[in-house]
């Protein structure tokens, strides 16, 4: 365990430099001891406060670099607190660690610590907070220096990051106070390049996200948070609606070849970061389109497919060989890939549906669907399925939601959901359960499938059982109990499994590839490089996590493609101080659900524009307006620009 | 409505005001320094923070906004610390040069540290500002003196659209910095700095602010008419300014406006009149040149007939100048020889928009234009041309959620904020408009009910429009019948629509059929009947429309009053016999050559630059026996007259002009001619004395009561007031029902293979007479043309090899510059400058012209 001599974390201030013993865990530090194998943390340096590990550690010269970094690396300039208080403080730090100081020069600090309350966003108004910690917790380490009888004791290194809660959240990290500012300002070109920084599908990411990056916008502790997905839209339609070319430019060849599986989110993101880099890339992919589960697995009417293939057009545009129709293990081996290239980025997916483990689901009988990705690819893909005017959808997840809404527009009458715990607990994003309800979907909450019933090899109905919510389980959600004996049969045509669904990983079983999987059947990554067990084979996606977002496939698929990168130019797969910092100030946790803001409030969140439930319900076209521009920079006028920097001090 | 209490008083404002603006209602001031109430909030220099009851931490008063029950205190010990504190930590290395800053006397960062007692220096810094930047062009940064408030950013982006300005590098050294290319050199940057960050360099160390008088007037540098202050002092022009909050224009200038008036003062200038003497013209006293002007046109009349004098006016005179301009030839001497540039291109598209729609100008003020859903700008550069206009369309479509459609046949600076570019196929304007017309009707976006009502020729109407095979006019553009669809679409699902056209398309050969088209768009989409958007007609020129309604062309009277069905009423006002018809400058020109016109007047216009067949003109000049020129520069021009007569700026007289939607101004006299250079009515008004007597009152307002007198389009129209004056709207423009014709247009195909030069107005340059001050020059010094890489590099041509073009007319040199403005096949050409002299191409009137190229 890790002790703790100091820590200001948190608004609560533990001091065991004369004795008494804290660890990071008791205190809840989600801090590591060490930097990777890189050395040990002495100190950490950020918005909140000062945790110091190492009672060696200069927190006078940690803090004046700290400050000098804020101000010349990233305070922004635009507002007069921010651009000159900061550095005032950075020379008035540096001359008390030069042993130029007075004793004033404290109250100077303490004074601008105060006055930058008042910044325009956050950067250097927290970035004032662990120098003013330090003034206040450590002011004899400040005299002595005043009074020269210390010097200087730098740490071996620093390393800093800067970050904000929703960019820490949002799995592909986007620089999202960046873009949003764009917006606000008008700028929807610049805005759309910000976001292709990170994640080069904006306009299905900008629809289709489940934004984490919204649970964790401090302006939800004001009002309302600010709808960040919504203004990713506004920026990638933008750039659609204008007939603009983009302006990404491929660097000069490296001669590297790179293959690519899966043109899914994971796939198209893994390749476009490549092919900037001048790799040579191709992708192929199973289907005939690209996009693999946003493409067949989320309905036109959430994302228009022209649209989701624009993005696509707009990647393969650099430089990027797309074949669709091959699936690997079946008509190439990773073994012949491995051969052919010099690295190989595994983002194949979730397509196999899990079982619901009731009786007679492996019977195949006529009216029980193979599984909701699969009803739903059957539909996209427009293959001759026939949906009946009764349809039970089990599950509560996006997919299920997806299943009900499309059998209503492919015909049911009575679309029925059946999910064995209530509302509250369903996986499926809140607005999507609405919007399902507004289309006149039925919901039977607490109801549990125990039977298929059928006549002479079909479907007529699925017997449920009543559900009870018992104690929460692991997850936190209470954990449902089955009332013995109220089993009854609701009449249906098709019954479609939307449990969820598991990585076919059934191409590494043609040879020994020495690539690890886990119990749950998906592929194993070491480090945060998305490199396999197999040097030269990376995973992303879907395949490496099992079933999960967008916006996490497009994370992998770019921390692979600077991985592989590396590892293509340099022999090596790593990852740089940037992500190692990325990676631990995520598991530090960047957002601060208690924090008092302190501001004014009341203003609320904008929507867009959206279509009626009735008229939707029986097509395909996008049910969600665009948003209009001013709209946009208005919504984008309530972000708070929660912009933070994170240091450490290594020994 | 929101509810909110402010210093204790109760104030109610709209959902959305910010505590700024209902802080002003309630008469609390809170001071600011980044806040610039015509751009978005920006919140950079937290000077305006006020405390909110209930709200932990002090809040920017000029982005946040009301809400319900709100108690907002302005001033405060608290409030007063934080706002002196952080205008302490702005004076941290600000240079102390207020002596010699231009700022100094109207330096906001001066006006706050008095406001808010900000005596000393608590804070210091090393001083790592960025030095002080010269190589931009008319514009000086010096970053020490930054504040950082980003208003130059915001104004540069926002409301100009040119978005040449950004913060660059990081911390203390962030400085403002320049995309060069993209800078219109408008200079509302430097207007909008608060203190002296941004230098306008031709105003630079020579005269103190407070020592400048500013005499408001308008802007004539282009038909927009921006409402200005002329700033003097002794008799020197030094700079013109504009201010937010009582103009039209929002306080914003371009380049012309702001930096494009320095010709006033340029060495060139005319002061005193002079006489032909054999090889070489000497200075003459004013009398004796009139009288020599007087007795020739005299003369003339009497040996020759009064069809021996001819006479062109300008669109850079006053009303009541292009008034006694054609009251001189008409009454003066019984000639209806009388035209103007208008010729070649205002007139014919004023011609078409008259006859088709009864329109005497745009449609609607140009405000409207700001309002629209949709703008169409069709074969118009507006940044160029009506730069106010393409601020109009800045707010629309940038701001306020508007499509904008952009149809040109070369790219120009609106392309880039475009939904869609139409670079259609040059010459095939007749054939998108009907492809766009017959889309609009297929999707069924036209409002045929209305149509019904309007349009006098509705049957014929939907015949013609039944014919429109939309594939064939695709093809005929070279377009895509998608990109159409799209336009028809959003055109048509657009409540209101702005139709602006321009010099690409009225001052092209076809520009009667490209101006029909243009109409038949207009009926179509319904601009004409919103209350935001409408059409508008532009024509760079100052006073074009005053020379339009001023009835300087043979075919009218002053009022649009048709010339042949007026005479009577004119020769029984004017007591005299009026011909029966007159010369067009056409027919002029021709008269010349054949020997029949003898004298010719030209008042403030020059054909060897701006005239189309400026070598035939040439010529034409050389032969005439009499040239009279009136006008304010010297140049090849003015040494071919027999008689000179210095004019005026538009700085140096009184008088009235019309925007170019049909504002009427009056300008202010902000300093005396230069010389003895007289204001160009006295001349006119002079000459008509001294002509058959006849009676005109040498008195402007007196004038402008004859015209008012004899107009019924200026019943009503006030021309009264001083400087920015009041502005009078003649009766608005109301479509009368069954009187809009709808016009059945056969498309011509587009051009030929080979090279076409397309010549026009670049955003420099204003005329001729900006080519005679040094700012537009510093931006463009001498002509060029513009040609696409691919053409370059058939030609094996480099940047700056120079060319030798040759046409039918003539053959000039120029340096070529590699452009993505043109489309490959095409070249572009600035008309402005004697030195290349495009307009000697043209073979007839017409913008673009067949030529041969090759190296010189």
């Amino acid at each position: 365990m890790s002790q703790v001599v100091f820590s200001s974390w948190g608004q609560n201030v533990v001091d065991n430099r004369r004795g008494g013993e804290a660890d990071l865990a008791s205190l809840k530090l989600k801090l590591p001891a060490t930097y990777l194998d890189q050395g040990k943390i002495g100190a950490f340096m950020g918005w909140d406060g000062i945790v110091l590990l190492n009672k060696e550690t200069d927190v006078v010269a940690m803090a004046a670099e700290y400050i000098q970094r804020v101000q010349e690396k990233y305070c922004c300039a635009k507002c007069s607190p921010g651009k000159r208080g900061t550095r005032v403080l950075q020379d008035t730090l540096a001359r008390i660690v030069a042993g130029k100081g007075r004793e004033a020069d404290l109250e100077t600090i303490e004074g601008l610590a105060s006055l930058l309350e008042n910044c325009k966003c956050t950067l250097c108004m927290t970035a004032a907070v662990p120098i003013f910690h330090s003034v206040k917790h450590f002011r004899d380490d400040y005299l002595a220096y005043i009074r020269g009888e210390k010097t200087a004791q730098p740490a071996k290194i620093y390393k800093e990051k800067l970050t904000a809660p929703c960019t820490d959240r949002c799995p592909a990290h986007i620089d999202i106070p960046a873009y949003v500012e764009e917006l606000k300002d008008f700028r929807p070109d610049e805005a759309l390049d910000t976001i292709r920084r990170n994640m080069p599908i904006p306009a299905v990411c900008g629809r289709v996200c489940p934004h984490p990056c919204e649970k964790a916008c401090r302006r939800a502790l004001v009002d309302e948070p600010v709808s960040i997905m919504v203004l990713k839209r506004v920026a990638a339609d933008h750039e659609w609606m204008h007939h603009k070319q983009p302006p990404m430019l491929a660097k000069p060849s490296t001669e590297k070849k790179v293959m690519v599986v899966g043109a899914g989110p994971a796939g198209l993101t893994c390749a476009y970061y490549l092919a900037l880099e001048g790799h040579k890339v191709k992708i192929i992919d199973m289907l005939s389109e690209p996009g693999g589960t946003v493409a067949v697995g989320i309905p036109d009417y959430r994302m228009p497919r022209h649209l989701l293939q624009r993005d696509a057009d707009v990647i393969a545009a650099l430089g990027i060989e797309i074949e669709y129709g091959v699936k690997l293990g079946r008509d190439v081996s990773l073994k012949q890939l491995k051969e052919q290239y010099d690295a190989v980025f595994l983002g194949t997916g979730a397509f196999k549906s899990k079982p619901m483990g009731v009786e007679g689901e492996d019977q195949g009988y006529d009216g029980f669907s193979t599984g909701g990705i699969h009803y739903l690819r059957a539909v996209a893909l427009g293959e001759p399925i026939v949906t009946p005017k009764r349809v039970i959808v089990v599950g509560g997840g996006n997919t299920a939601i997806d299943c009900v809404r499309v059998a209503l527009r492919e015909g049911a009458e009575d679309s029925i959901l059946v999910y064995r715990r209530t509302r509250k607990e369903m996986p499926a994003e809140p607005y999507e359960v609405d919007d399902a309800e507004e289309e006149n979907v039925q919901f039977e909450f607490l109801r549990n499938p125990t039977r298929l019933v059928t006549e002479n090899n079909k479907v007529v109905g699925v017997e449920v059982i009543k559900m009870e919510l018992g104690e929460p389980d692991a997850s936190g959600r209470r954990s449902p109990q089955p009332v013995p004996g109220s089993e009854y049969v609701i009449p249906c045509d098709l019954v479609i499994p939307a449990i969820g669904q598991d990585p076919d990983l059934s191409y590494l079983e043609d040879g020994d590839y020495g690539i690890n999987q886990t119990r749950w059947n998906s592929i194993v990554t070491k480090g945060g490089t998305m490199m396999t067990d197999n040097a030269g084979v990376f995973a992303g996606g879907d395949c490496e996590y099992g079933a999960m977002t967008v916006v996490v496939a497009v994370g992998h698929g770019r921390r692979a493609a600077q991985a592989m990168n590396r590892y293509l130019m340099e022999g090596k797969a790593y990852i740089t101080d940037d992500e190692i910092l990325e990676d631990m100030l995520s598991n530090f946790g960047v957002f601060d659900k208690q924090e008092n803001v302190g501001i004014a409030g009341g203003l609320h969140r904008e929507h867009q524009p959206k279509i009626d439930g009735a008229e939707r319900a029986r097509n395909y076209e996008e049910i969600e307006l665009a948003m209009p521009e001013s709209q946009a920079a208005r919504e984008a006028s309530r972000c708070l620009r929660c912009y933070r920097v994170g240091m450490v001090a290594l020994d | 409505m929101v509810n909110l209490k402010i210093d204790g008083k109760q104030v109610q404002v709209e959902h959305g005001a910010t505590i700024l603006a209902a802080a002003e209602l309630v008469g609390s001031h809170i001071p600011t320094l980044c806040f610039l109430k015509k751009v978005s909030p920006t919140g950079a220099c937290r000077v305006c923070v006020v405390e909110i009851e209930g709200v932990d931490k002090p809040m920017t008063a000029c982005n946040t906004p009301v809400t319900e029950g709100m108690v907002v205190t302005t001033r405060s010990e608290k409030l007063a610390t934080i706002r002196r504190q952080i205008v302490e930590l702005l004076l941290v290395n600000h240079p102390l040069d207020c002596p010699v800053c231009d700022a100094a006397g109207e330096c906001d960062l001066q006006n706050i540290c008095y406001e808010l007692d900000v005596v000393q220096q608590p804070f210091a810094a090393e001083d790592v500002n960025h030095e002080t930047i010269d190589r931009w062009p008319l514009i000086q940064q010096v970053p020490n003196r930054c504040v950082m408030c980003e208003k130059c950013v915001k104004v540069c982006h926002e409301t100009i659209g040119s978005s040449a300005l950004s913060v660059n590098e990081k911390g203390d050294r962030a400085f403002i910095d320049k995309d060069l290319d993209k800078c219109e050199f408008c200079g509302n940057c430097v207007a909008v700095c608060p203190t002296g960050t941004m230098i306008s360099k031709p105003f630079k160390f020579r005269a103190r602010c407070w020592e400048l008088t500013k005499v408001p007037s308008v802007c004539t540098a282009c038909g927009c008419q921006c409402q200005v202050d002329l700033n003097v002092k002794g008799n020197t022009l030094f700079r013109v300014t504009a201010e937010d909050a009582s103009t039209v224009n929002n306080g914003n200038l371009c380049v012309g406006g702001y930096f494009g008036h320095d010709y006033v003062h340029a060495e060139q200038r005319l002061e005193t009149p002079q006489l032909r003497n054999g090889e070489s013209l000497v200075d003459a006293s004013w009398d004796d040149a009139l009288t020599a002007v007087a007795e020739r046109m005299q003369a003339v009349r009497k040996e020759f007939g009064s069809d021996a004098l001819a006479g062109l006016g300008s669109p850079r005179l006053t009303n009541e100048e292009h008034y006694l301009f054609q009251k001189l030839f008409r009454a003066g001497v019984g000639s209806n020889n009388i035209d103007s540039e208008a010729r070649f291109g205002a007139q014919r598209a004023a011609t078409v928009l008259r006859n088709t729609l009864g329109l005497r100008g745009s449609s609607h003020p140009i405000s409207h234009i700001g309002k629209a859903d949709a703008v169409l700008v069709f074969g118009c550069d507006v940044t160029a041309e009506a730069p106010a206009v393409d601020w109009q369309i800045e707010e629309a479509c940038r701001r306020n959620d508007g499509k904008l459609i952009v149809a040109n046949m070369r790219k120009v600076k609106l392309s880039r904020h475009a939904n869609v570019n139409l670079e259609y196929r040059p010459g095939s304007e007749v054939a998108l408009a009907n492809a766009l017309c017959r889309l609009l009707l297929d999707f069924g976006l036209v409002d045929l009910q209305q149509l019904k009502n309007y349009v006098g020729n509705f049957d014929a109407m939907q015949a013609h429009l039944a014919t429109i095979d939309v594939d064939a006019m695709v093809e005929t553009t070279g377009l895509s019948r998608k990109l159409l669809e799209e336009v028809a679409r959003e055109l048509g699902a657009a409540g209101s629509v702005a139709v602006i056209f321009g010099a690409d398309l009225t001052k092209a050969a076809q520009a009667e059929e490209a101006t029909s088209a243009v109409a038949n768009l207009a009926l179509l989409t319904g601009a004409l009947f919103s209350d935001a958007g409408g059409l508008f007609p532009i024509d760079e020129k100052g006073n074009m429309q005053g020379l339009l309604e001023m009835g300087v062309c043979p075919e009218s009277f002053p009022g649009f009053q048709d010339y042949t069905a007026s005479r009577a009423t004119f020769e029984k006002l004017w007591q005299v016999t009026l011909p029966e018809a007159g010369r067009d400058a056409l027919a002029i020109l021709e008269g010349i050559e054949q020997g029949a016109i003898r004298f010719l007047y030209l008042a403030a216009t020059n054909p060897l630059v701006s005239f189309p067949m400026a070598e035939r003109w040439r010529k034409a000049l050389d032969k005439v026996e009499f040239l009279v020129v009136q006008d304010i520069l010297a140049s090849e021009l003015t040494a071919m007259a027999d008689v000179i007569l210095p004019g005026c700026s538009a700085f140096e007289k009184t008088g009235s002009v019309i925007a170019l939607d049909s504002r009427v101004n009056c300008l202010s006299k902000g300093i005396d001619p230069v010389g003895e250079a007289r204001e160009d009515w006295e001349i006119l008004a002079e000459l008509c004395q001294r002509l058959g007597g006849q009676s005109v009152c040498l008195d402007n307002s007196a004038l402008l009561q004859e015209i008012r007198t004899m107009l019924p389009l200026y019943e009503g129209v006030c021309f009264a007031g001083d400087g920015h004056g009041q502005r009078c709207m003649k009766t608005p423009f109301q479509l009368q029902a069954g009187a809009a014709l709808f016009t059945p247009l056969t498309a011509t195909t587009g051009k030929d293979a080979g090279l076409q030069l397309l010549s026009g107005k670049i955003l420099a340059h204003f005329g001729t007479t900006s080519t005679f001050a040094p700012s537009p020059l510093e931006l463009a010094a001498s002509g060029f043309v513009e040609m696409h890489a691919d053409d370059a590099r058939v030609l094996g041509v480099e940047d700056g090899t120079r060319l030798r073009i040759v046409s039918a007319a003539a053959e000039i040199l120029a340096p070529v510059r590699i452009s993505a403005s043109v489309p490959p096949g095409l070249l572009f050409a600035p008309y402005h400058f004697a030195d290349t002299a495009v307009q000697r191409l043209m073979p007839g009137v017409q913008n673009r012209v067949d030529v041969k190229v090759s190296r010189a």
